[in-house]
């Protein structure tokens, strides 16, 4: 009897979770469905869920008009960009923060840390007329060096705290059987790191990718990335439903599959590292 | 040599981080603050005017209901979001077995933008498209959902997709404390047949209080610094019926070409974000040298 109460219910704790899972993916779903309606059945009252004929216009179109495939490598090269040249500075920082360790590589930590908690408004003028003198405006590499900046702290947080979990005995062990430094770095070290650096650079990619605020603030036609584009797109015409649901969702798909394959990481990534 | 060398490479690689975060955040930081108490308009000016820029903001009813509308969002959003997040926690806790899926899933709206998912967002609050039509077309002929167009409520949209976009977030951070409660001390509590309701209320969530504190910091800095949710949805409109203070400095600065109103509005958002984290990183410092 016992058993069979805790069977119906976990089934119906299962379904419930299912159940929650499906209206929080419902904005999602409805994207990715009405990118493949034509602009009449998007709005259609009542509105219509899968019985309609698909098409791949509104994909044609928002190409055809607004070059989209610029503003998605726009996209690619600032997200990758800023990431792997956050990486070329935080890498050496973490990793002498993780290995050789000084009184105050905690405080510095934090106080690094700290400073992303402040809003980015207020450094944004100063960004702005800067980038305006020095004819950064609307270019992709000024975005990959402000995002870069915005992120580092994150970055060299989350590499500390990788780094932290290899283990300090395994460079003993590897320094009593004779290796040097650089052997130390190349077959010990590398290897052990590389996991930790990648999960930090997805993450990077991810918020650099989804980043808002600057990109909208610093680019106008010829540098804005999918966020800015899709923005601008969206106010002069905003009821076009179909063709900005297109729009986001070859926005939103290369960080669906990224996240699928890496739901770890994400996890870790987006709490910060609270959650391991 | 090697000596010289453990011992100032720490130094010379961390060099580069410190004077970025020095000149962009400190600095910046010290500009901004500088310009507000200025006269500045497109362009900035630097002789010094006192509080003008503070007196005008504090008279503006723009900024007025931004603070306003920052309150209401903050409050709603921290409380709902953390609710919900400890309810899915709790949830996914009972050992489902696709649990990994489902976390993923509940995790998704954090992932994604804002400004794209603010797509489907616009869509469902729409009074003539989304779920008003859906809920009209099922037969309840008088449902009305028209939030998002309505000055006195469409703040509120704004707090629901927020709280969408969250959930799942602080969810993965309290299943992660979930988690890491004793199993032992647990397993105990059930041999000795108290019910799980109570284990969570008396055993598992009174330890979690490290978490909810973070959870709470994370969530207060997402809603103040909030730009891309209001942006997405509503433009800060009606009117101006959903600016955030975030919007507003945008508003200043970009669309009125006034620097010095724009400066002294970020310097209030700071002071807000100051008067909330420094507390708490005190805190922790002071627990860290206990």
């Amino acid at each position: 009897m016992a058993r069979k109460t805790t069977a119906t219910r976990k089934a119906g704790v299962t379904a419930l979770a299912w159940i929650i899972a499906l209206v929080i993916f419902f904005p999602i779903l409805w994207t990715v469905l009405t990118s493949f309606k034509t602009e009449a059945v998007a709005i259609a009252d009542p509105p219509v869920w899968f019985n309609f004929d698909w098409t791949l216009e509104n994909y044609a179109t928002v190409q055809e008009r607004s070059n989209y495939a610029r503003h998605f490598m726009n996209s690619v090269i600032i997200s990758l960009g800023s990431t792997l040249l956050g990486l070329l500075i935080a890498v050496p920082a973490a990793w002498a923060m993780a290995f050789v360790p000084g009184k105050r590589t905690k405080d510095v930590l934090m106080w690094m840390l700290s400073t992303k908690m402040m809003p980015a408004v207020g450094v944004l003028i100063p960004i702005y007329l800067l980038f305006r003198n020095l004819g950064l405006l609307d270019t992709r590499s000024g975005l990959v060096v402000v995002l870069m900046l915005m992120n580092l702290p994150i970055i060299i947080w989350m590499l500390y705290t990788y780094f932290k979990e290899i283990p300090g005995e395994i460079l003993e062990a590897a320094r009593m059987d004779g290796a040097n430094l650089r052997n130390e770095i190349i077959y010990v070290l590398t290897p052990m790191a590389v996991p930790g650096i990648a999960s930090t650079l997805l993450l990077n990619v991810i918020l650099a990718w989804n980043e808002a605020f600057w990109t909208l603030n610093l680019t106008a036609a010829k540098a804005a990335p999918l966020t800015a584009f899709i923005a601008s797109y969206s106010s002069p015409e905003g009821l076009f439903y179909a063709k900005l649901s297109a729009a986001s969702t070859m926005a939103i798909a290369p960080i669906m599959i990224l996240g699928w394959f890496s739901q770890k990481q994400l996890v870790r990534g987006l709490t910060f590292g609270a959650v391991k | 040599m090697t000596q010289w060398l453990e011992r100032h490479v720490p130094k010379v690689v961390l060099a580069p981080t410190f004077a970025a975060i020095l000149l962009f955040v400190y600095g910046f930081i010290g500009w901004t603050a500088w310009v507000s108490f200025t006269r500045s308009k497109l362009m900035p000016r630097y002789e010094i005017e006192g509080v003008i820029q503070y007196t005008k903001l504090f008279a503006s009813p723009r900024w007025d209901t931004a603070m306003n509308n920052l309150f209401i969002f903050g409050t709603l959003f921290i409380v709902i979001s953390m609710i919900l997040g400890l309810a899915l926690a709790i949830l996914l806790d009972q050992k489902i077995r696709t649990e990994g899926f489902l976390r993923t899933v509940y995790l998704y709206p954090m992932a994604l933008s804002m400004i794209v998912t603010g797509t489907a967002w616009k869509w469902i609050l729409n009074p003539g498209l989304g779920l008003q039509a859906t809920v009209q077309g099922w037969g309840f002929e008088n449902f009305q959902f028209d939030w998002l167009v309505n000055p006195d409520y469409a703040i509120y949209t704004v707090v629901m997709a927020g709280v969408w976009q969250s959930s799942g977030f602080v969810m993965a951070l309290f299943l992660a404390g979930l988690r890491s409660v004793d199993g032992e001390i647990i397993k105990a509590a059930q041999v000795d047949g108290i019910p799980t309701p109570r284990i969570y209320s008396a055993i598992i969530i009174p330890s979690m209080a490290p978490i909810f504190l973070s959870a709470f910091i994370v969530l207060s800095h997402l809603a103040i610094k909030s730009f891309d949710l209001v942006i997405a949805l509503t433009g800060g409109g009606p009117g101006y019926a959903t600016d955030l203070p975030a919007t507003y400095m945008y508003a200043m600065a970009f669309s009125r070409g006034d620097i010095g109103q724009a400066a002294s509005s970020a310097m209030i958002m700071m002071m807000v974000v100051f008067a909330i984290v420094v507390p708490y990183l005190y805190s922790e410092l002071r627990a860290k040298h206990d």
